[in-house]
């Protein structure tokens, strides 16, 4: 007996606070607060604090803050799976009056999406789809990758580096060679072995690929994934790391040589404020170190000033003409001349032999472009 | 004073009604503390998911994108749970149903067939993928007596690899290879528009789309209830999940069930993956950080424990979770980590699954001297 009557003693107290519920929630909340501020918002493929890819993103939302203040209003949604995911998250952001997003990662947008929600501006990094309200925005990262290939190369103490990468599609690969191409510049005849993770985020994983690279050999390691899970493990084993996308040395500072970064705040800020003012227009933006989109952060102790003196110099060539290492003659793993001498590939013109298209990894690197 | 929790000896209606209600209730309670040590206002979060999931103009078409594929992993997993056969693997026989409704929806489609005829052909490949699949633990645990639970789950894995094969790393069928956006970043080649699903659009405020998928798995419900209450098969499933002992003496044939149960729980799962290509992505979704990071299948689990295996309450369940999920994307943000939504949405489903002992249990306080009144009656009911 006394058992029902706290059941329903519950049930009563259940019935309550649902009434409670239903009653606050009665009205329409939502559009509540209007506080007449420009809605921006980010869209990231991994963490906000990854200390790599998705965190330089929220430090350029940052950035848009700083310089813009009450006028704009700023967030950002992270781990988004491309997809179902990210569909209702455009729903939600536009439905809370988002009107400018920034999708950070390839394969977010596509023309269904873009033509579900045509008064949403969508930007995509990385991709090459452009319509009415899409634009993609990347930059040379190759240049500074090459730069930072430059500094692993001068610090490798043995033939081998190790290099983990994310997927075998053309933006990791042109990366990869970069790196390749850079090591080799200061270190001729030196291999880049490659171990691929299948995912741009994942730590455990990442760690696995820099542990098996170790094994075989590598006395250095570097990367194209999110996380600096390769720098801890480079780390532990007292080895020399490069990292990729943030300035991450405070997770590895003894391993930690330098790495190639993003500063996509002064971009952000530009397209935030087109946007804002009407004159927004689609478009394919690729920054450079020129426009400062791209850099290399800070060395480590184990750069020697002789090579940021190589590397100051190579930077000055770069500066003045981006992607200038993808110039012939370029040589693919099997031995084959695969871009002649003097002739500099393009980004999206030139098919496989693009910068957007490349499908082959340049001699030197050990491992598949296939995966 | 001593605490026992004793099997009830009549369960009344009310109570599987009223104890998963202060349930959740309890779970919000709970979660409010959560939210209030981290900062948060308890009252306009829960505003804020409750409006995400099913009131604002919008959010039901978002739920049910959720709610469609959840569905059919739930009542995968009840279909075969009811027969303590337990099917972990849905997950992967979503992707197998996805990769042969792809294939069935390429070549049919793009041969001009009408689009109900080619619908219908992807759903019975779905269906068909997915059972196959599942009918690989299936066969091992009725010849075998391999752990149904440990061959499915790693079959998951395989099954997730070979749908990342098939676009990332292979220029299959599945792969669009034409265009210089296809070598920019690997994707399916799309459906021809005589195998995309049409769905409806209810005239409600704003207009809710339903998917067909949506439909379908009301459908497979129907079927499922019918099946498992209404026919001798179903009637011997839930004998075999009761007492197999007592099956065998009655005659019913173990292995056959074994095979059929597990196909059947892989065809629908199947066919849920047919609606993920059918309904969502137009293509085979091959991105590890696409269909695979959504993990359906295992949710499907939490979905059909919650519905009881009662293949209408996993609709509703489906539905309810498919709120939550949705509304999550809504919640979290700059001044709401994505981990906190996390916090909450595993309060909700613990609380909920935890309160479910209360339905067949009940928890009495025993003074010293009545223990000894006490045990020999829960004894008994045992």
């Amino acid at each position: 007996m006394r058992n029902r009557k706290l059941a329903l003693g519950a049930i009563g107290l259940a019935v309550a606070v649902a009434a409670a519920l239903v009653l606050a929630f009665g009205t329409s909340p939502g559009k509540a607060k209007s506080t007449g501020a420009y809605k921006v918002a980010w869209i990231l493929v991994g963490p906000h604090n990854d200390g790599g890819w998705s965190q330089a993103h929220v430090d350029g939302m940052n950035y848009v803050k700083a310089h813009l203040g009450s006028k704009v209003q700023v967030t950002y949604k992270e781990n988004i799976a491309v997809g179902a995911q990210f569909s209702q998250t455009v729903a939600s952001l536009s439905a809370q009056g988002y009107k400018l997003i920034f999708a950070t990662s390839y394969g977010y947008i596509t023309p269904q999406i873009a033509a579900k929600y045509p008064n949403v501006l969508f930007e995509q990094a990385t991709g090459t789809y452009v319509a009415k309200n899409v634009s993609e925005y990347f930059g040379s990262a190759e240049d500074t990758i090459y730069l930072s290939g430059m500094a692993a190369g001068a610090a490798a103490k043995c033939n081998t580096i190790g290099f983990v990468v994310a997927y075998p599609i053309p933006e990791v690969i042109r990366h990869t060679n970069a790196f390749t191409l850079g090591a080799q510049a200061t270190h001729p005849g030196i291999k880049v072995k490659i171990v691929w993770t299948n995912s741009w985020y994942d730590p455990a994983k990442e760690k696995k690929a820099a542990q098996s690279l170790h094994a075989a050999g590598a006395c250095l390691l570097g990367q194209n994934v999110d996380s600096p899970a390769t720098g801890e493990y480079a780390q532990s084993v007292g080895i020399p790391w490069v990292g990729y996308d943030s300035n991450s040395e405070h997770f590895a500072p003894k391993a930690w040589l330098t790495a190639s970064v993003y500063n996509w705040g002064p971009y952000y800020l530009r397209r935030v404020k087109a946007a804002m003012n009407g004159t927004w227009k689609p478009g394919f933006y690729y920054g450079s170190i020129a426009d400062g989109l791209t850099a290399l952060a800070p060395y480590g102790k184990g750069v020697s000033a002789k090579t940021k003196a190589l590397i100051a110099a190579k930077e000055k060539q770069l500066r003045a003409h981006p992607d200038l290492e993808f110039t012939g003659p370029l040589y693919d793993q099997s031995g084959k001349l695969r871009v002649a001498k003097g002739k500099q590939m393009q980004v999206l013109k030139g098919g496989t032999n693009s910068l957007y298209g490349m499908n082959w990894l340049v001699k030197g690197v050990i491992g598949s472009p296939k995966g | 004073m001593r605490f026992t929790v004793e099997r009830r000896l009549e369960q009344p209606r009310w109570l599987s009604v009223a104890v998963p209600v202060a349930s959740v209730v309890f779970a919000f309670l709970v979660a409010a503390l959560v939210l209030v040590a981290t900062g948060h206002n308890p009252i306009s979060t829960y505003r804020q998911l409750f409006d995400a999931a099913f009131i604002s103009s919008g959010s039901l078409d978002q739920t049910l994108i959720s709610a469609t594929p959840l569905a059919f992993t739930g009542l995968a997993a009840a279909a075969a749970f009811r027969m303590r056969v337990f099917n972990i693997g849905a997950e992967g026989q979503l992707y197998l149903g996805a990769i042969f409704a792809a294939a069935a929806g390429l070549y049919f489609g793009g041969r001009g067939h009408a689009s109900p005829w080619v619908i219908a052909l992807m759903v019975v490949a779905g269906a068909a993928g997915g059972a196959a699949w599942a009918a690989i633990p299936g066969v091992l645990r009725a010849f075998f007596r391999t752990s149904e639970i440990l061959t499915s789950l790693m079959l998951n894995y395989v099954a997730g690899y070979l749908l990342t094969y098939l676009i990332f790393y292979s220029e299959s069928y599945w792969r669009q290879t034409k265009g210089f956006n296809a070598t920019v970043f690997p994707t399916g080649k799309p459906l021809p528009a005589n195998a995309v699903w049409s769905a409806w659009v209810l005239n409600t405020q704003g207009g809710i789309t339903v998917p067909l998928g949506a439909g379908i798995a009301v459908l497979t419900a129907i079927v499922l209830w019918v099946l498992y209450r209404r026919t001798r098969f179903g009637f011997e499933v839930q004998v075999l999940g009761d007492s197999e002992g007592a099956a065998r003496y009655a005659g019913v044939r173990t292995r056959r069930k074994i095979l059929a149960v597990m196909a059947i729980s892989g065809a629908i799962a199947g066919i849920g993956g047919a609606s993920q290509v059918g309904d969502f992505a137009h293509a085979l979704d091959g991105d590890p950080n696409g269909l695979q990071k959504q993990g359906y299948g295992y949710s499907g689990i939490v979905v059909a424990a919650l519905g009881r295996y009662n293949p209408f309450a996993v609709l509703l369940i489906a539905f309810l979770i498919g709120g939550l999920d949705n509304a999550g994307n809504t919640l979290q943000g700059a001044s709401f980590p994505s981990g906190l939504v996390g916090v909450i949405q595993g309060i909700i489903l613990f609380c909920a699954l935890g309160g479910e002992v209360l339905v067949r249990h009940r928890p009495r306080l025993l003074r010293r001297a009545s223990v000894g009144e006490a045990t020999p009656l829960s004894g008994a009911v045992q």
